[in-house]
């Protein structure tokens, strides 16, 4: 089991995901989009989204404390100064 | 103790305030001059406006808190990053592009100097505090992309500045890492990085 977490909107939400293999960017954003769209990501629900909402986002990903896979997908921070 | 702030601009200088109280020599490196419409998303006072940011802010922490910073107001580059960055016990990366932070992340991994870096996103309904061992700076979408401009984006400029002097501070009294995403409703550290 993976946890996906989305930032979209300005909002974050954690969704576990059954992951049998390792799965590309291109996946993840796809899978994000499908969740959003059936209300399975808490908080990010009833939120219309194109095919290509989230492609430009970036995908992290990391090992929690136990090893288990963690990934995030967000926006990208190229700011520090406005 | 020497913190070398590179880029101050709304995070790098409200960042710099927050850190006022540390036992510390605040360095500022900034090339860039204030302009009128920073005054709504940046550390800098009215006075300030058509100096340079980098003296701007060392005179500001002097005269308001009586806090002695040094400032660089130049460009870093690869010709200078060794003489600008030299003596740092900690840099922190308010850059707003990702050829500088990429240039600050390469000296830092050469010299073995730690590294936290703040950044938000275009729209500003997002910032990410990460330190440099899982840090990839972002490219703008595309060249000269337009940023959070005017005061708009100001809580959560504050928030993703106050959550990156925490970073720093919880790193000079404790040693450790913490990364953590901000976002519109909430600051939220991510687990097991620390």
């Amino acid at each position: 089991m993976a946890t996906l977490n989305i930032t979209f909107g300005g909002h974050s939400a954690d969704v576990p995901v059954e992951l049998e293999r390792y799965i590309s960017d291109e996946d993840v954003r796809r899978i994000a989009v499908e969740l959003m769209r059936s209300g399975g990501v808490p908080g990010l629900h009833h939120i219309p989204l194109r095919d290509e909402a989230f492609q430009h986002y970036v995908v992290d990903r990391f090992r929690g404390p136990q090893g288990e896979e963690r990934i995030y997908l967000r926006p990208k921070v190229p700011f520090g100064a406005c | 103790m020497r913190i070398v702030f590179c880029g101050v601009g709304a995070i790098g200088s409200a960042t710099a305030l927050l850190c006022r109280n540390l036992a510390a020599t605040p360095v500022f490196i900034d090339f860039d001059r204030v302009e009128s419409k920073n005054l709504l998303s940046q550390a800098f006072v009215k006075p300030s406006v058509g100096k340079n940011k980098a003296e701007a802010l060392k005179l500001q922490l002097h005269n308001l808190h009586g806090v002695k910073a040094e400032a660089f107001g130049v460009r870093l580059t690869r010709d200078n990053v060794e003489a600008l960055c030299k003596g740092a016990d900690l840099l922190v990366d308010g850059f707003d592009n990702q050829d500088s932070r990429q240039l600050l992340s390469d000296h830092a991994r050469k010299t073995g100097t730690p590294l936290v870096h703040g950044a938000v996103s275009a729209d500003g309904t997002f910032g990410l505090v990460r330190w440099d061992e899982r840090f990839t700076p972002d490219a703008e979408d595309t060249h000269g992309q337009a940023t959070c401009e005017g005061g708009e984006h100001l809580p959560l400029l504050g928030l993703l500045a106050a959550t990156l002097a925490r970073a720093v501070q919880d790193f000079l009294k404790h040693g450790v890492k913490r990364d953590a995403f901000v976002n519109l409703s909430a600051v939220t550290p991510l687990a097991g990085q620390g």
